[in-house]
């Protein structure tokens, strides 16, 4: 037998008490004194550290080396951006895996492809085999000069970053790639990992200093873990191991790589790709597949069986090869399977929590027949014995960070159905005093700090439940008419007039040509512009199928965007994939790393150019500072882009002019916006855009009105309209007074967060902040809790994930807003106490509730709006007429 | 060391003779290798065992193992407690985490195992593997 070879980390293995073992021809620790239940439920609650030197990692440097790898792997190597990660198999010719690997493209000019120890001598003769095929590619092996570390838990940010000298860490998105200097050395940082956790990275540095890289992590409290948890770990998250659910069936069948749950993530068949080994036979399998996913079972020859997750509900634990049936038909054999630990969790949603109580649950993974679908029961044998099971969708889910939850196939939400039998009229009776309950309360009760919100005015309240709201008004101009406008309903007379001046106030409000007053939300207002745009980038054809925005420019959601911009939400019918990346065509402002709340002006050129967008959108749902539109357009103009800039304003719609930003002038083509923020209400979308009839781009204009109506919109909730006028009325009044208030109240609120040691988000420069909200961090994913317990003391804000949190759920930051508060009075030293107040509940969990709801007690009445004796008759008539 | 009152078998369960009545566990060596237990089957009172064959089956995480009687005879007791908190095999492996009680025949088989001493140099001899 040939020596075992051991990682640079072997002595700190079994200095820590690790019972070492021969894997793969290394010795390795299967588990710390601890064992592996103690590691796996570590790494779930706090972080684990595994070392996983004893991986194989291959350089591939030269002109060739994509050309290369684009043949050698399934996934689209051409796709990854420097500073990104892929996940891809080593296919060979007849649709198996020699094996599957990560490739990480830390720089511009060099791959790094890590591969499973066991495969690492098979993987480098396969890639040299093939090597002589290409030109200029080198390939080294630097599984001995590279360590590799894998941090991995919830964690494990925080003990990190405690060990970090100088860089930062990775954005907070999967497969994202960074390098950081830690104990004098610089380590290549990936957010990758092998466990299912979210919050995961993986460390690569030179040999020689990884063991005090190790000792600095579990100085921090990483806990280090064997490979039997790094087993179970990846197990629950249903991950592949090469062995079991990849290369060859115990039975010396090869296993399709297709069968594997993961294949559709790791195999592309982008045009740029080419030729690659394997490509007819994975072609074929995933035909198939596609086909099996939509219940069509024509193909299965092609792809008899696939793996997939599996709860064992009887006793017993199903271990690989035991046999799975249904009734006395074999379907299917285990591919990996054990019992797992799991913490409990107490409560539901976003508030459950994890307990420290653990509990254990057997699962496994199943080669099954692909005409067996979820939630299908089947039997294991287990020693002989039929043993009850079910086809699961996964055993663990990472989208709520920063914990991987473990999803039980047993567990359902509890159903909250009215079992009072109550009568129609109780009922009614009920929601009458719960309805009166909620509005005193958020009325008169809560200091109101959600800043997309706004309390509107009586006259604004009441309007909008008046006759029109329960008519139909649908109208559109016809050409033939000299656009005057056709309504489709009798008796609209007056709301014909209501449209006709709201779109004039509001043109005077913006200062622009048109504003499209249809839509019923800002989201709908986002959607109308894209429609609109491939309406009318395909105006000259339109036989053809029409082709979708070319390149979009926009904020990234984790840095403020919101989602009415984003491929996930309004954008997604609209925005062309890149025929690169084989992802929505979206290129993401960059910020500044100091201000991650404002865009990173002079780095947009490079992008400007490279890309040449379509379509610019700025504008954001976290926004701390004016957008530079005047900017981007000058640049646009420079480079002779021909593009639409557009500009989602709907959270400081109601701020623009020259105490904040002034759209138009600054050369946005484009704005949108909902009209209940920082706008006096009512809760409406708007699109206004600035082009003279006789420009080109006037045709857009024209495709909003008819992505509006009919594109969107048939009827439209007219009651609502009658109100917006009466706001805009309003803030065409108020505004130069409202406007500076506003602002000048966020400042003074910015600052005495401060003061009260709160860590205040944005340029201490400006005072924090230029519009109306104001971002406090509390603590990496403690803001949900904090924000419960705020509104718990009548202060109602928003939770919100910092630009450099991995989503919501692990929020640290909470979002407040000014606006409303000021239009009930609240001016700057009121503001003081209201930050007071919250960081007496933040800091001192001091229960506040009485304190504020008397202080909130002085300020009920609404101001900038019209009232005063001459309107009371008027008023009253109105109340009179409901 | 081990318990010298007990006789033990190679495939790691200790025996303790009371009476007519054996009582079977495994070596707290059995238990530190299996690592975390997770799954224990044990007979019921009422069935019969042989000598050198399995009575049930321990498992943790990592590898399901056969349990062998080291007597043959019938089972009088099981120790429910036992299935209920598994912790208790590394804690307590020749205490409360008994598995069975056998009625048996004679004391043939019981003293057919392997004395304390035997049991030690046995293990040493493993280790080496």
């Amino acid at each position: 037998m040939s020596e075992l070879h051991r990682t640079v980390l072997y002595d700190r293995h079994v200095a820590g008490g690790g019972k070492i073992v021969d894997f793969a021809g290394w010795e390795m620790p299967l588990q710390y004194a601890g064992g592996i239940v103690a590691e796996h439920l570590a790494t779930r609650k706090g972080a684990g550290l595994f070392d996983v030197s004893h991986m194989g990692r291959f350089i591939f440097g030269g002109e060739g080396a994509t050309r290369f790898l684009q043949h050698v792997l399934t996934n689209n190597a051409e796709a990854l951006e420097t500073g990104q990660a892929q996940y891809t198999m080593i296919p060979n010719a007849d649709g198996g895996a020699v094996d599957d690997a990560y490739l990480y493209r830390f720089v511009e000019d060099e791959y790094l492809l890590v591969v499973n120890a066991a495969n690492r001598q098979k993987d480098w003769d396969h890639f040299s085999e093939h090597l002589a095929e290409f030109d200029d590619v080198k390939m080294t092996d630097e599984s001995e000069e590279i360590a590799m570390i894998s941090l991995q838990g919830p964690l494990a940010g925080a003990i990190l970053s405690g060990v970090i000298d100088s860089g930062a860490l990775p954005e907070p998105t999967r497969n994202e790639l960074g390098a950081v200097v830690i104990n004098g050395v610089e380590v290549r940082l990936a957010r990758t990992g092998y466990t299912g956790e979210p919050v995961c990275f993986e460390l690569f540095v030179e040999s020689q200093a990884a063991g005090k890289i190790w000792d600095l992590l579990i100085n921090r409290g990483a806990e280090p873990v064997g490979l039997g948890a790094r087993d179970t770990l990846r197990l629950e998250a249903a991950l592949p191991l090469y062995g079991h659910e990849l290369g060859l069936e115990p039975d010396g069948k090869e296993i399709a790589v297709f069968s594997c749950p993961l294949a559709r993530f790791a195999v592309s068949f982008s045009p740029l790709k080419g030729d690659f080994i394997g490509k007819d036979a994975l072609a074929k399998q995933h035909e198939a597949f596609m086909k099996i996913l939509s219940e069509d079972y024509s193909l299965i020859a092609n792809l008899p069986r696939r793996i997939v997750p599996v709860a064992v509900v009887g006793k017993g634990i199903a271990r690989p090869p035991a046999g799975a049936f249904v009734g006395d038909k074999h379907v299917g054999f285990v591919t990996s399977g054990t019992v797992v630990p799991y913490w409990q969790v107490e409560g539901e949603g976003l508030s459950s929590r994890i307990t420290d109580q653990k509990a254990m649950r057997s699962i496994c993974m199943v080669m099954l027949d692909c005409d067996l679908r979820e939630g299908d029961r089947i039997e294991i044998e287990i020693r002989g014995k039929q043993v009850e099971a079910v086809i699961v969708p996964f055993h663990l889910r990472s989208e709520a960070p920063p914990y991987a939850r473990a999803i039980l196939h047993d567990h359902a939400l509890a159903i909250h159905e009215d079992r009072t039998r109550q009568a129609g009229p109780t009922k009614a009776r009920d929601l009458l005093e719960k309805a009166i309950e909620n509005t005193i309360w958020r009325q008169a009760e809560c200091i109101n700090l959600i800043p997309s919100e706004q309390t509107f005015s009586p006259m604004a309240r009441m309007l909008s439940i008046m006759d029109p709201a329960f008519r139909y008004a649908e109208h559109k101009p016809l050409k033939a008419f000299y656009e005057a406008n056709v309504f489709y309903y009798q008796g609209t007379d007056f709301i014909e007039a209501v449209e006709t001046s709201l779109e004039a106030e509001l043109r005077k409000f913006l200062g622009c040509a048109e504003v499209e007053t249809r839509a019923v939300s800002g989201q709908m207002a986002n959607a109308v512009v894209f429609s609109a745009m491939v309406d009318y980038i395909n105006r000259t054809d339109r036989k053809s199928p029409p082709r979708r925005i070319a390149r979009v420019m926009n904020n990234h959601i984790i840095k403020g965007g919101h989602l009415s911009s984003q491929p996930m939400g309004a954008m997604r019918d609209f925005i062309a994939h890149d025929p690169k990346t084989e992802k929505p065509a979206i290129t993401n402002f960059p910020v500044l790393p100091e201000n991650p709340y404002k865009i990173d002006v002079p780095a947009c050129r490079e992008l400007l150019e490279r890309y040449r967008p379509e379509l610019i959108i700025f504008g954001k749902s976290v926004v701390l500072h004016p957008e530079p539109v005047a900017e981007i357009r000058a640049f646009a103009d420079e480079m002779g882009i021909d593009t639409v800039i557009m500009y989602d304003m709907a959270h400081v719609l109601g701020l623009v002019g020259p105490h904040f930003q002034e759209p138009f002038a600054d050369g946005a083509d484009i704005v949108t916006g909902s009209t209940h923020k920082t706008f006096f209400g009512t809760q409406r979308g708007i699109v206004a855009s600035n082009y003279a009839e006789t420009d080109e781009r006037y045709n857009l204009a024209e495709a909003i009105r008819r992505r509006t109506f009919p594109g969107s919109v048939s009827n439209h909730h007219l009651g609502t309209m009658v109100g917006l006028l009466m706001a805009t009325y309003e803030m065409n009044h108020f505004k130069d007074e409202y406007q500076p208030k506003v602002i000048a109240n966020a400042k003074a609120f910015a600052a005495a967060l401060k003061r009260c040691g709160m860590d205040v988000a944005g340029d201490a420069d400006v005072g924090y902040t230029q519009t109306h909200q104001v971002v406090v961090n509390v603590g990496y994913s403690r803001a949900t809790e904090i924000a419960r317990k705020l509104e718990d003391n009548n202060i109602i804000v928003n939770y919100q994930a910092a630009p450099n949190e991995e989503g919501f759920t692990a929020a640290g930051a909470i979002r407040m807003g000014v606006s409303e508060m000021t239009r009930f009075g609240m001016g700057e030293g009121d503001f003081e106490t209201v930050a007071q107040l919250i960081a007496d509940v933040v800091n001192n969990d001091k229960p506040v509730k009485a304190e504020v709801k008397s202080f909130r007690g002085g300020f009920t009445d609404l101001k900038f709006r019209f009232g005063g004796e001459e309107f009371d008759g008027i008023m009253e008539k109105l109340h009179g007429l409901v | 060391m081990v318990p010298a009152e007990l006789r033990y078998a190679k495939s790691h369960e200790w025996a303790k003779m009371d009476g007519g009545t054996v009582t079977v566990g495994i070596t707290a060596f059995a238990a530190e290798q299996l690592g975390d237990v997770v799954f224990l089957e044990l007979p019921a009172v009422g069935e019969s065992v042989e000598a050198g064959t399995p009575f049930g089956v321990v498992e943790s995480v990592k590898a399901a193992v056969d349990l062998n009687s080291p007597v043959s005879g019938e089972v009088i007791e099981v120790n429910d407690d036992l299935t209920e908190d598994m912790e208790l095999l590394g804690k307590d492996s020749y205490g409360s985490a008994w598995m069975i009680k056998v009625k048996t025949a004679g004391d043939a088989d019981f003293q057919s195992l392997m004395s304390a001493d035997e049991y030690e140099k046995f293990l040493e001899a493993e280790e080496k593997h």
